[in-house]
């Protein structure tokens, strides 16, 4: 027998978006205490952003206990996390930090993404975002607060329960405890009484000593994990609702065309399982009961594409453009650009240096990759409110985006976070690159829900890019060899302008940090870029400007080292002398390393092989990488990664440590094997047999330092690859006399 | 026709040649088997068929009548599968997840051909992608299974 | 049948010193002197629309995003470049000037109306066998069902002297069989029909008869055993389509045969490289009895076992090689199953009529391994069959694996479950790399209206 597709568990159904009686729950939730299981503290669970609006007002974002948790009778606690989980640990994070502070075990707590709302605005700058690696950091505070006021309250609770004043009431984890009669209630049984208390003060509440954390700082075990490995973890792309119908789509070739004619639009049509095809902003869909039959139906479209009027406002691919001749177009752009640092007189200093050194260096675009294909579930309700199950980063960005497409009030608008398959970027608000807006024209056209996927050809034409860039530098070296001098102009779009809008006069920052900001003394450097508009859709991509930057500075800076006659390593320490916290950190590398052993050197296993070094400071984090790279069969091999990494203070280092090893995989992947062509205004990789990723037998060996300096946290999702590409082409430049000034490594050739 | 899936016996209705991936995610509503490009690049769609591991998106359902399917869904049903997903959740292999039913997949085809595979034959096995890169931790959490006298059973 | 050409330079050289009377004479028409058209019939147009996919007109002159045979089709030659020209009526641009005498002229003679000669990508020696109601009604469909539309010939890079068109006319008076095709009294009605289409309009032989050193076909009629035995152009080697078990049709059924014309696939072989062009815009079209007279004809063509060795069987030991243990002993047996056994089988047998069995496939035991290197550094192109792009296809792996590695599975393919084919080297995978580029994965579809 077929199963039926909505044949779910109610457990599942708020996840897999089968219908949700949300009255009946409402009712349950205001009436907590009465029915038999539903005991909450709090609503909790997802109803919609027009509750969790009309819920906060004056409430600080990050103080409504309600909003957040949710203990059951079985003293399970259920958190809405403000961040999305995509495989950083941020849900273990969360209720490592919540629970510390409430004195829950974060073992026993249940976390999922939190529905759009004010009251989830947590991070420092009003803002909720998942990107930036600023989760932790930008949250720790206002997380632990909200934790030690939900204690507070159990604390009350307890209070009224055992009728004794709260200063001889204290906690353990999941009870409080009540010392002069060893009483003790678990906090599953205070909170239907809790629920009641006003949230107290949040200034009244004071947090832990961090010498008495019990949780925070340790290597917990993610909550995550198991779901993950049975299949049971549920994302976008997983979700299902009653009654919806499937939808695929076929892209203009190039960005910017619009729909003509449809050729053989009624012979699709009548295609087995077909539903109906629908004209979108340069895209054909098809709807159809499965998506098997939408994705073969989209396929045999026969679109005849016209070129956009003038009214169009969207890029424009044209159908001449190639990377190769673009990427040489940014090295010859003439120019000395904006600049975003110039400390000391640079052309002076050019001009009195014993040796001047010129590079162009270059990067290329790189897509993002994420394993789960973009997709997007709406379904307007009968109340007249829009649903969407969609993988964002930034659910309140995204219900605003909606609101402004559809004219509904923000409070009509109901996003649901599912677990993002990957994400390194891709799901911030990206005009044309995403799903949602034709799901939700789709859903309106044909009155049902839909479910639109796309397919891994459409998302890859679609996908946005990070930035290309050529960067000439110009170093000066003093008698000794030393550098006195650096400049370097950057030719490119940012990621961040090339979203927003470029401002004349105005440089973007995610376009040149990793170029400037660089902490080695160098008495006279200038930073600067111009800006030239790019006919693709960029995004930011995992560790942003610095994932190309860095390549691009610390590559250079072993060529300055090179030409100097000075040790890299050695230059790096003397640049840094006097800066405490990075000489630390490269001598811990180093010493990770087993000693500094540039190379080359010949191998056990009979191989020759040589050590780059290098390092980054993305994201309020500073890290320093070493690889040992060989030849074989022509191709680099990458035998080990050495990273050390200083996020100041940590909460977890187990996943810290699983973060590293995620990020120097995409940061060998990039230097190694991927670069987003485009020949006749189109990708010639619509897939990963054309894009290789990093397999499994070229990933290294990765061994992790972490140092916890005291300093301001850092990040930790993206701060682990920036180091990784230079390390590599440094070691291989070593290795084979060979410069490298280009990624991605798989287009030179190397003589084993 | 009638498929048999984690041991119960489906009758499905899609066409021939429609590859098991949209059989198992959109007919049978088993959506822990994942499409990650179908065409066989990522392996983010394995199963096991007659324990051989085998990629959903290239398998039109015609070849697959009186076939013994295997699903992550019933991967814990099989001694050498709940092994697997033990040694997963010890060494903590997941980050995002999307490729981990695939892996887990992968793995347990392996274990179940040679319960003490070696270094190459781990590696010349393990050949899913992973775009969080936990090729590290997969290869701990083999290595950890292939020491373990239990995982012939 | 693209870039036909890579062997011109000596055809040139030789005509070079021809002598110019003969090259610069006008070929006669039987249609000289017949009266400019009136409105033909919408029959005599339909049948010429017909005519037109038997010819697979529009897989050279057409151009995906270009109105209707309006040209342009690169074909690169070891000389330069040519283009497809614009075939609409467009008077400027256009054969809307030709008398049907000129057309005729064009498509059986070699002469275009300005007197220049063609170059032979242009399939001639095959088109000269259309017959003369053929030719009325392809003119009538030129001139009456193509909408005329201004798009201005590409002049070839060809530089002089080798541009010079007139020693052509040498090359077609040796290498052409002037005249229109024959009827073989002692064959039935199936059998000539298949004939004429399979040496005409078909022009099969363009890819599938060896060339010789003038880049002639060597044989335009089954009156040569070498008549469609397989050769090599442009990259792939286009199969035996005569009876050799190994690198024919001789396992083949008649109805298979009809199938793979009329699907793109059966349970040998799916249309693949050169041969996807000529099914997407062609064979599919052509009726049911067109596709049995094909078939019929072409399995009575004998197949020769001194060139095709000892038939295929197949060998279920090598099966063994592909264990954990073994495979990694094995070269290119561990890239075998971690990039083509998830889709051709583990044991090389495919899946159905989706993927095709590698275990006797002809182009794994064919001397000339170009199209099992071509497809698997490039994939293949998508197979459009009744409107609807397939569901599978074949991915490139050229940035995937190096040409050591696609040398090793293809020497493991070629040497596996009885397969007897010789092993690739890497330069050889280095050379078609260079030469070529990955298919695209998009869909095409070549427009006649
Ligand atoms: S989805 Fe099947 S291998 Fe990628
Ligand atoms: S865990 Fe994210 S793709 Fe493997």
């Amino acid at each position: 027998m077929t199963k039926p597709a909505n044949l779910l568990s109610p457990d599942t159904s708020l996840l897999t978006g089968a219908p949700v009686n949300l009255s009946r729950r409402r009712f349950l939730l205001l009436s907590a205490g009465t029915t038999a299981g539903a005991f909450v503290l709090g609503f909790g669970l997802p109803v919609g952003g027009a509750r969790a609006e009309g819920l906060s007002g004056t409430m600080k974002p990050g103080t409504r206990v309600p909003a957040f948790l949710e203990i059951r009778p079985d003293n399970s606690v259920h958190l809405q996390s403000p961040f999305v989980e995509g495989g950083q640990g941020i849900f273990t994070a969360m209720a490592q930090i919540v629970g510390e502070e409430l004195d829950a075990d974060p073992a026993g707590f249940i976390v999922e993404n939190a529905p759009a709302g004010s009251d989830y605005k947590v991070m420092g700058n009003g803002m909720r975002i998942t990107g930036g690696s600023m989760s932790v950091r930008m949250s720790y505070s206002t997380m632990r607060r909200l934790g030690a006021l939900a204690r507070q309250m159990m604390l009350q609770a307890a209070a009224e329960r055992l009728v004794a004043p709260v200063g001889e009431l204290t906690t353990e984890p999941g009870r409080v405890i009540h010392g002069p009669s060893g009483r003790s209630i678990p906090y599953g049984q205070l909170a239907e009484r809790a629920m009641d208390l006003p949230v107290p003060d949040p200034e009244s509440v004071t947090l832990k000593d961090p010498g008495q954390f019990r949780w925070i700082g340790k290597p917990l075990a993610r909550l995550d994990v198991y779901e993950k490995s049975v299949g049971k973890a549920i994302f976008a792309i997983d979700c299902r609702a009653e009654g919806m119908l499937y939808a695929a789509v076929q892209h203009a070739p190039r960005l910017g065309l619009t729909v003509g004619n449809v050729r053989n639009e009624d012979a699709v049509r009548a295609m087995k399982g077909v539903h109906s095809v629908h004209r979108l902003p340069g895209a054909v869909a098809v709807v159809a009961e499965r998506w098997w039959s939408a994705k073969r139906a989209a396929e045999a479209l026969q679109v005849d594409w016209r070129e956009p009027g003038p009214e169009s406002d969207v890029r424009y691919m044209p159908a001449d453009f190639s990377t190769a001749a673009f990427s040489d177009l940014l090295a010859n752009t003439p120019g000395s650009g904006q600049e975003a640092e110039n400390v000391g007189d640079v052309a002076g200093a050019l001009k009195n240096a014993h040796t001047v050194v010129s590079a162009t260096y270059r990067s290329q675009y790189v897509n993002h990759a994420q394993l789960e294909p973009p997709s997007a579930l709406a379904r307007f309700n009968p109340d007249g409110t829009l649903e969407l199950w969609i993988p964002n980063q930034a659910p309140e960005m995204f219900q605003a985006d909606i609101a402004r497409r559809t004219g509904l009030d923000p409070s009509r608008i109901i996003i649901h976070s599912p677990l993002l398959g990957g994400f390194f970027g891709r799901h911030f608000i990206y005009n044309t690159a995403t799903p949602y807006p034709q799901a939700i024209q789709l859903a309106k056209e044909v009155g049902r829900p839909i479910k639109l996927i796309w397919s891994r050809e459409e998302e890859f034409l679609r996908d946005t890019l990070r930035p290309m860039a050529a960067v000439r530098f110009r170093g000066g070296l003093d008698a000794n060899g030393l550098p006195v001098a650096l400049e370097a102009v950057t030719v490119c779009e940012g990621p961040t302008e090339g979203i927003s809008g470029h401002k004349d006069g105005k440089i973007d920052p995610s376009a040149v940090e990793g170029l400037a900001g660089k902490a080695y003394a160098i008495p006279n450097h200038r930073i600067a870029q111009i800006y030239v508009k790019n006919p693709v859709m960029l995004g930011y991509w995992r560790s942003v400007g610095n994932s190309m930057n860095d390549f691009l500075y610390e590559a250079f800076l072993d060529e300055l080292a090179d030409k100097g006659g000075q040790d890299p390593y050695q230059l790096r320490l003397h640049l840094l002398r006097g800066n405490q916290r990075l000489s630390t950190l490269l001598q811990s590398v180093v010493d990770l390393s087993g000693g500094w052993k540039r190379g080359p050197f010949t191998a056990t296993d009979g191989t020759g092989r040589a050590r780059g070094i290098a390092m980054a400071s993305p994201f309020g984090t500073e890290t320093a990488a070493i690889a040992e790279v060989s030849i074989e069969n022509g191709q680099i091999r990458v035998h080990d990664v050495w990273q050390s990494i200083d996020p100041g203070s940590i909460v977890n280092p187990a996943i810290i440590e699983a973060q590293v090893n995620s990020a120097v995989a995409l940061g060998l992947s990039e230097v190694l094997l991927e670069e987003a062509v485009y020949k006749n205004g189109q990708p010639v990789a619509r897939n990963y047999d054309l894009y290789p990723i990093l397999p499994s037998d070229r990933m290294a060996r990765v061994h992790v330092r972490i140092i916890e300096s005291g300093a301001k946290m850092g990040g930790i999702g993206e701060p682990g690859l920036p180091a990784v590409p230079p390390a590599v082409a440094n070691a291989v430049s070593r290795l084979t006399g060979q410069r490298v000034r280009s990624m991605p490594l798989s287009r030179h050739t190397f003589e084993s | 026709m009638k498929l048999t899936i984690n041991g119960i016996t489906h009758q499905v209705e899609a066409e021939p040649d429609t590859p098991l991936l949209w059989v198992l995610r959109d007919e049978l509503g088993m959506t822990g088997t994942k499409y990650g490009c179908g065409i066989a690049q990522c392996g983010a769609c394995s199963v096991m068929v007659d324990d051989i591991v085998t990629r959903a998106c290239v398998t039109p359902i015609e070849s697959l009548e009186n076939r013994r399917i295997t699903t992550i869904e019933g991967i814990e049903n099989d001694p050498v599968g709940k092994r697997v997903v033990a040694a997963w959740v010890k060494h903590q292999v997941p980050q995002c997840g999307y490729c981990q039913s695939g892996q887990v997949m992968a793995a347990t085809a392996l274990l179940k051909e040679t319960p003490h595979p070696g270094d190459d034959e781990i590696a010349a096995a393990m050949v899913n992608l992973c775009r969080c890169g936990t090729y590290n931790a997969i290869s701990a959490a083999i290595h950890d299974l292939a020491g373990d006298e239990r995982t012939g059973q | 049948m693209r870039k036909l050409l890579s062997v011109l330079l000596p055809v040139i050289v030789l005509a070079a010193a021809g002598v110019t009377w003969f090259a610069t004479r006008v070929p006669s028409s039987p249609f000289d002197g017949v009266a400019g058209s009136q409105a033909p019939s919408p029959e005599l147009i339909q049948r010429g629309e017909y005519i037109a996919r038997l010819a697979d007109c529009v897989g050279c002159h057409g151009s995906p995003d270009q109105p209707p045979f309006t040209g342009g089709l690169e074909m690169a030659t070891p000389v330069g470049s040519i283009f497809a020209t614009n075939i609409t009526p467009d008077k400027e641009t256009g054969i809307g000037n030709y008398s049907l005498a000129d057309f005729d002229r064009a498509v059986r003679h070699d002469v275009a109306r300005d007197g220049h000669h063609l170059y032979p990508a242009m399939p001639y020696p095959s088109y000269a066998k259309l017959s003369d109601d053929d030719v009325r009604a392809l003119y009538a469909y030129f001139m009456h069902g193509v909408k005329p539309a201004r798009h201005a010939n590409k002049a070839s890079d060809i530089p002089w002297p080798l541009s010079i068109r007139w020693p052509l006319a040498f090359w077609s008076a040796l290498f052409m069989d002037h005249g229109s095709h024959h009827e073989q009294p002692s064959e039935n009605a199936v059998w000539n029909r298949g004939a004429y289409l399979v040496q005409g309009p078909g022009h099969c032989g363009a890819c599938h008869t060896p060339r010789g050193l003038a880049f002639n076909e060597r044989a335009l009629d089954d009156s040569n055993p070498l008549f469609l035995s397989g050769a090599l152009l442009d990259g792939w080697y286009a199969p035996s389509l005569r009876g050799d078990p190994n690198r024919g049709l001789g396992r083949w059924s008649e109805d298979e045969l009809h199938q793979f014309l009329k699907t793109g696939r059966n349970r040998h072989a799916v249309v693949f490289g050169s041969m996807t062009d000529a099914f997407n815009n062609s064979t599919q079209f052509m009726t049911d009895e067109d596709l049995r007279a094909i078939a019929h004809y072409l399995k009575s063509l004998p197949g020769d076992p001194r060139r095709d060795g000892p038939a295929w069987h197949y060998d279920p030991k090598s099966n063994d090689t592909l264990a954990l243990n073994a495979r990694l002993k094995t070269p290119g047996a561990q890239t075998f199953l971690a990039k083509c056994s998830f889709c051709h089988g583990a044991d090389g047998r495919g899946q159905g009529q989706w993927f095709p069995p590698l275990a006797g496939a002809a182009s794994l035991m064919a001397r000339e391994n170009a199209s099992s290197i071509n497809v698997t550094l490039n994939g293949s192109k998508r197979v459009v069959a009744d409107g609807i792009p397939d569901a599978y296809r074949m991915p490139p792996f050229r940035e995937q694996l190096s040409d050591r590695q696609i040398a090793d599975v293809l020497s493991f393919a070629r040497s596996s479950w009885g397969n007897n084919g010789e092993p690739v080297k890497p330069e050889e995978v280095k050379h078609l790399r260079e030469s070529t580029d990955p298919a695209n994965s998009s869909v095409i579809i070549l427009h006649m209206r």
